[in-house]
């Protein structure tokens, strides 16, 4: 966007400056609704169990799935329930999917001191050849084996199988088919160019500071600082900023103040104390500019368990005294011009990369809007809130632009669906490592990425 | 030198003797009994009626009933409302039982695991 239209002017930085410096305004704000209600949690209880929450995902997702199983194979398919399985009769069966794993940390392994284990380190994948899959519903659960990519599949996803029960107790899977696309949203884009920022894993605090001119230079282009006229131009389309998690960086976790002795550690500050505050100076930048949506991340100081909640206004007080900026949760779903934008700052997709063998984060994201949830691991291996009432992570429209934060790449695909569904699928890289952000043109839904560098160790003149 | 204000000069403490005893002194014997069985009896309305047996024992089945969820940690209301809004249909005399007697914690109470708050 920007080097095709911004090209021609160039040559006005070479002129002499014009009496009448032209002034762009930008693109006003309009048609912006946060629909993340489901991820606030008011008052909250951590008084009850987990059970909960699995048996709301499959009687919430039941329905849908029977719809599913009803359409693909056949209105006549038998669908019973595990304990009314009979041996040999060919029926379909809708339940949640747990993967046996022998390698998945067990914190009763960590704790177990008969044994003298060492805690196993923290590895890439957890995936080992010896896994099985097991599908629960209500009452019972039951081993399956068959045409099921047992690597590929991860705990917590609602499934339905069709196959038939065996002699030995398991069931063998001919075909298996998962919730699919919700149902698609009606289409309101905006008619002109209108563009959203998004940028992730700003990594602020940490010991290198390579990042921090690629960052300015992030807020300079935003707000129109930086360029010729034509980029001055551009940068006036863009509409919003989207910072999608990790805006402190994995170094301002470090808990020496436990692991040291006191005397140590008694009149040191906590490293993301002054990360917070450039982070506070860098939205202030931003913030009189462009509305801000600022969701948090992993290293973010708030809550771990997801959905994390927004991060506090007394800790970004220059910042909040701006309209513009909004502190959302971590997932965030809002309507922007009509484009409805549902995303999470990737803690979900990198789980599930744990515990599958699926490799790329595109891959991963575009699988959990085919199954119909946001993060089918929690609570399992990852921090979840004990829901009991509904599952807000199930997917029940589906959304015009679905991201991730911090991927390791940049990648987009526009996703069809059958009953008109058009997905952009994002997945938004690590600022620090790669210093790309994304660019999304709201009017037909395509992405660049724009990349922001200053002079490498490599540079040669 | 004036001496400086404390918040006690405007409140000051006093040692309350005679009849305007604030109640739960329990520097009377009779008086300890009393408020020991008050706390032990359940804190029920005296005016409204013990809910009878047929009562629990139709909320006992419908906590066990595995159609509706689990039933641990949640009040029986919510439990209730939960299966109503999935669609599971949940008898309706159960929702009229529980809210007439609201305030009646064996009517009301949630499972709890070992029978305490965590």
């Amino acid at each position: 966007m920007f080097s095709e239209q911004a090209a021609p002017t160039a040559q006005g930085l070479l002129s002499p400056p014009s009496a009448e410096p032209p002034t762009f305004p930008r693109v006003p704000v309009s048609g912006y609704s946060d629909c993340s209600q489901p991820f606030q949690l008011g008052e909250r209880s951590f008084s009850r169990q987990y059970a909960h929450i699995y048996a709301v995902r499959l009687a919430g997702m039941r329905p849908g799935l029977e719809q599913r199983v009803r359409s693909r194979w056949g209105n006549d398919v038998a669908l019973r329930k595990l304990s009314e399985l009979q041996a040999g009769e060919k029926c379909c069966v809708i339940g949640t999917l747990f993967k046996a794993m022998q390698l998945q940390p067990s914190i009763l392994q960590e704790i177990s001191e008969e044994h003298n284990l060492v805690p196993q380190p923290p590895l890439p994948k957890y995936i080992q050849p010896s896994d099985e899959l097991i599908l629960e519903d209500e009452l019972q659960r039951i081993k399956l084996e068959g045409a099921i990519d047992v690597q590929r599949l991860v705990t917590g996803t609602i499934l339905a199988v069709y196959g038939s029960e065996q002699d030995d107790g398991r069931f063998l899977v001919e075909d298996h088919c998962f919730a699919d696309l919700p149902p698609p949203l009606p289409w309101n884009g905006p008619s002109s160019d209108r563009f959203v920022l998004l940028a992730s894993g700003l990594g602020l605090g940490s010991v290198s500071g390579e990042a921090l001119l690629s960052t300015q230079l992030l807020v300079d282009v935003v707000t129109g600082q930086l360029g010729a006229e034509g980029e001055q131009s551009c940068a006036a389309h863009i509409a919003r900023v989207i910072l999608a998690g990790n805006l402190l960086s994995q170094n301002t976790q470090s808990r020496d103040t436990i692991n040291k002795a006191k005397y140590l550690t008694k009149k040191t500050q906590a490293a993301s104390v002054e990360a917070v505050k450039m982070l506070d100076e860098i939205l202030l930048q931003l913030c009189t500019s462009v509305p801000v949506d600022v969701m948090p991340g992993e290293f973010d100081p708030t809550n771990y368990t997801l959905p994390q909640q927004p991060l506090h206004r007394c800790m970004l007080p220059l910042a909040s005294a701006y309209a513009t900026l909004r502190l959302v949760t971590n997932p965030y779903q809002a309507d922007l011009d009509g484009v409805r934008f549902l995303g999470t700052s990737g803690q979900n997709i990198s789980d599930i990369f744990k515990y599958s063998s699926m490799d790329d984060y595109l891959e991963i994201l575009e699988w959990t809007l085919l199954a119909g949830h946001i993060s089918p691991t929690a609570p399992d291996t990852l921090g979840c809130y004990p829901f009991y009432k509904s599952d807000p992570f199930i997917l029940t429209e589906c959304p015009h632009v679905y991201f991730c934060g911090n991927a390791p790449h940049f990648q987009s695909k526009l996703l069809q669906g059958k009953e008109g569904q058009r997905v952009l699928l994002l997945t938004v890289p690590d600022f620090s490592t790669t210093q790309t952000a994304c660019l999304i043109n709201l009017r037909n839904l395509t992405c660049q990425p724009i990349t922001f560098s200053g002079f490498g160790a490599d540079y040669e003149d | 030198m004036e001496k400086p204000r404390r918040i006690t000069d405007s409140f000051p403490r006093r040692r309350r003797r005679g009849p305007g005893r604030p109640p739960g002194r329990l520097k009377d014997k009779k008086d300890k009994d009393k408020v020991q069985v008050k706390v032990r009896d359940c804190p029920r309305d005296p005016s409204e009626p013990a809910p009878d047996p047929a009562l629990l024992e139709m909320l006992r089945r419908f906590d066990l009933s595995w159609e509706y969820g689990p039933c641990t940690g949640i009040t029986r209301l919510q439990r209730w409302e939960r299966a109503q809004e999935l669609g599971l249909s949940p008898p309706g005399p159960i929702r009229d039982a529980l809210l007439e007697h609201r305030d009646n914690p064996d009517v009301t109470y949630r499972w709890e695991w070992g029978g305490g708050q965590w």
